[in-house]
C-alpha cells in the first residue's frame, strides 16, 4: 500500500529524503499544470514548479499538518505564480505550443485518432488557451483549480482567501466569457 | 452578462447554477429547489447546457507535455544518491570508481609514500622505533654495552634474540608482492569489466536505434500534422478567396447589367429617332 502524503511528510521531517523525493515525483505534474495554466509560459511554469518544491522542502519542518499537504503545496504555488504577474507586470500570456509539444502532442495521441482529429483536438486548445487568456487572474484560478485539479468550493475558499460564494460568483463569471468567447471564435474559424 | 431575463428563481441564481453545475457534494434545500425550477425555467436549462458544453471543451486543454525529468531536478540536499540508477550520472566522480579500485589506490599511494619518506619501522630492545628520512642514522646501540665498531655482530645477536623479524620480513615480502599484483590490477581493467564492454556498446546501439526509430516516428507525425494543417489552411484560404470572387463576379456583373441597359436605352433613343425621320 502506497503511503500518504501526510505519512511521507513526516518521514521527511525526520530526514528519509527518498520521502520528499516519491512526494516530488507525486505532485510535479499537477503543479507544472497548475503554474502553466496560471501564467501561460512552459520555461516559467518549471521554474516556479521547481521553486514550489524547494520553498516546501525549507519550509518542511515548519508544516504542521493544519492544511492538506497538496492544499499546501498548492498555496505555495500560487503565490509564486502571482509574484510572476505581479514582477512581469502583464496579464498572463498563453503561448502557442512549441514546435517539440506538437510532436509530443501527435506521440501522445491515440493510435486511432486521425490526423484531421488531431488538428481540431489542437486548434480547440489553442482556443480555449487564448479564451482563458482573456479572464482576470481570480477567475482564471478558480476555474484552473475546479476545472484541472478537482479542488472543492471550500477548498479553493481557503487557498485563495475569500468566501466561499465568491469562488462560485467567479466561476460563473469566468464560465460565462469563456462561453462567449469560445463562440465568438468558433463562428470566426467557420 | 447572465441569461436571466426570463427567470423567475428566487435564490442566488449564479450561485445556484454554479453547483449545479459541479456537484460538488454541496447538497442542500437550495439545490433541490434550483433542480425543481430547472423543470420549469427553460432559460436556466439553456444556460446549464451551455456552461456545460464550455466544460467539456475546457476538458480538451492540455498543457505541454514536458520532457521527462525537466521539471524537477532535484536538489542536492534533497537527492538520495543510492536510490535511482537514473541518478548515477549526477553522483560525483569518485562514487562511480568501484571499491577494489580505491583500496588500490589508498595501498598505492601509502606505498609509494612510505617509499618516498624511506620510512624505518624497527621493534627491538630499545622498544618500537619509527623513523622516516634519508639521513644515515646511527647504528643502534648493541645491547650490554658492545662498542660501536662489532654492529654486524650485534645485529645477528639481536636477530637471535628477535624472532618476530623475520615474521616482520615476510610479512614485507607479502605486501610488497600485494602491492606489485594491485599496481598490475590497476593498469589493466580486470576480465570481468572487458567482457561486459561489447554487452554495454551492443545495449547502447539498440537504444540509439530505438531512439532514431522513435524521432523518425515523430518526425513523420509531424509532417503529417503540418500537411495537414497546411491542406486545412489552403482549403480555408479556397473558400475565402471563392467568396471573395463570387462577390466580385457580382459587382462586375451588375455593373455590365447597368451597362447593356443604358446601351439598349441608347440604341432605343436612336431607334425612334431614325423612326421620325
Amino acid at each position: 500500500m502506497p503511503w500518504t502524503d501526510e505519512e511521507l511528510v513526516a518521514k521527511s521531517i525526520s530526514g528519509d529524503a527518498d520521502s520528499f523525493n516519491e512526494l516530488v515525483l507525486r505532485w510535479e505534474r499537477p503543479i507544472y499544470a497548475l503554474a502553466y495554466r496560471t501564467i501561460g509560459r512552459e520555461e516559467d511554469a518549471r521554474d516556479v514548479c521547481q521553486e514550489t518544491f524547494l520553498r516546501a522542502f525549507r519550509a518542511l519542518p515548519g508544516f504542521r499538518g493544519q492544511a492538506k499537504f497538496s492544499s499546501w503545496l498548492y498555496r505555495i504555488a500560487l503565490n509564486l505564480c502571482r509574484d510572476w504577474v505581479r514582477r512581469e507586470r502583464r496579464t498572463p500570456v498563453v503561448q502557442p505550443p512549441e514546435d517539440v509539444d506538437l510532436i509530443e502532442m501527435a506521440a501522445a495521441a491515440e493510435p486511432s485518432e486521425s490526423i484531421e482529429d488531431l488538428v481540431a483536438r489542437k486548434d480547440l486548445s489553442r482556443l480555449v488557451e487564448r479564451a482563458m487568456a482573456l479572464l482576470p487572474e481570480e477567475q482564471r484560478t478558480a476555474i484552473v483549480l475546479k476545472e484541472y485539479h478537482g479542488l472543492t468550493f471550500q477548498e479553493i475558499a481557503e487557498l485563495v482567501g475569500c468566501p466561499l460564494s465568491t469562488v462560485k460568483t467567479r466561476l460563473y463569471q469566468g464560465l460565462t466569457v469563456l462561453r462567449r468567447e469560445l463562440a465568438k471564435n468558433q463562428k470566426a474559424q467557420l | 452578462m447572465t441569461d436571466s431575463s426570463f427567470c423567475g428563481y428566487d435564490g442566488d441564481r449564479e450561485d445556484a447554477l454554479t453547483a449545479c453545475l459541479y456537484d460538488d457534494g454541496t447538497d442542500g434545500p437550495e439545490r433541490a429547489l434550483f433542480e425543481a425550477h430547472l423543470f420549469t425555467c427553460a432559460s436556466c436549462r439553456e444556460e446549464l447546457a451551455a456552461l456545460r458544453g464550455v466544460r467539456s471543451q475546457l476538458a480538451r486543454w492540455a498543457p505541454p507535455e514536458p520532457a521527462i525529468g525537466t521539471i524537477h531536478n532535484p536538489p542536492p540536499a534533497i537527492r538520495n544518491p543510492q536510490s535511482a540508477s537514473a541518478s548515477a550520472s549526477a553522483m560525483p566522480w569518485w562514487r562511480q570508481v568501484p571499491a577494489w579500485a580505491q583500496v588500490a589506490a589508498a595501498l598505492l599511494f601509502l606505498g609509494v609514500s612510505a617509499a618516498i619518506a624511506n620510512l624505518d619501522v624497527r621493534y627491538d630492545a630499545s622498544g618500537l622505533n619509527v623513523r622516516t628520512g634519508w639521513m644515515q642514522t646511527p647504528a643502534a646501540a648493541p645491547i650490554g654495552g658492545a662498542p660501536a665498531g662489532g654492529g654486524t655482530a650485534a645485529l645477528t645477536s639481536t636477530d637471535a634474540a628477535t624472532p618476530w623479524r623475520a615474521e616482520l620480513a615476510a610479512l614485507e615480502q607479502q605486501l610488497r608482492a600485494e602491492m606489485r599484483s594491485v599496481r598490475t590490477a590497476a593498469a589493466q581493467p580486470p576480465a570481468a569489466m572487458r567482457a561486459a564492454a561489447p554487452m554495454s556498446d551492443a545495449d547502447l546501439v539498440k537504444r540509439v536505434r530505438a531512439l532514431v526509430d522513435e524521432s523518425e516516428k515523430r518526425q513523420q507525425r509531424e509532417l503529417a500534422l503540418r500537411v495537414a494543417e497546411v491542406v486545412r489552411d489552403v482549403a480555408t484560404q479556397r473558400q475565402a478567396d471563392l467568396v471573395k470572387i463570387d462577390r466580385t463576379l457580382g459587382v462586375v456583373q451588375n455593373n455590365l447589367g447597368v451597362e447593356v441597359l443604358r446601351d439598349r436605352q441608347r440604341l432605343d433613343i436612336l431607334y425612334r429617332a431614325s423612326q421620325r425621320q
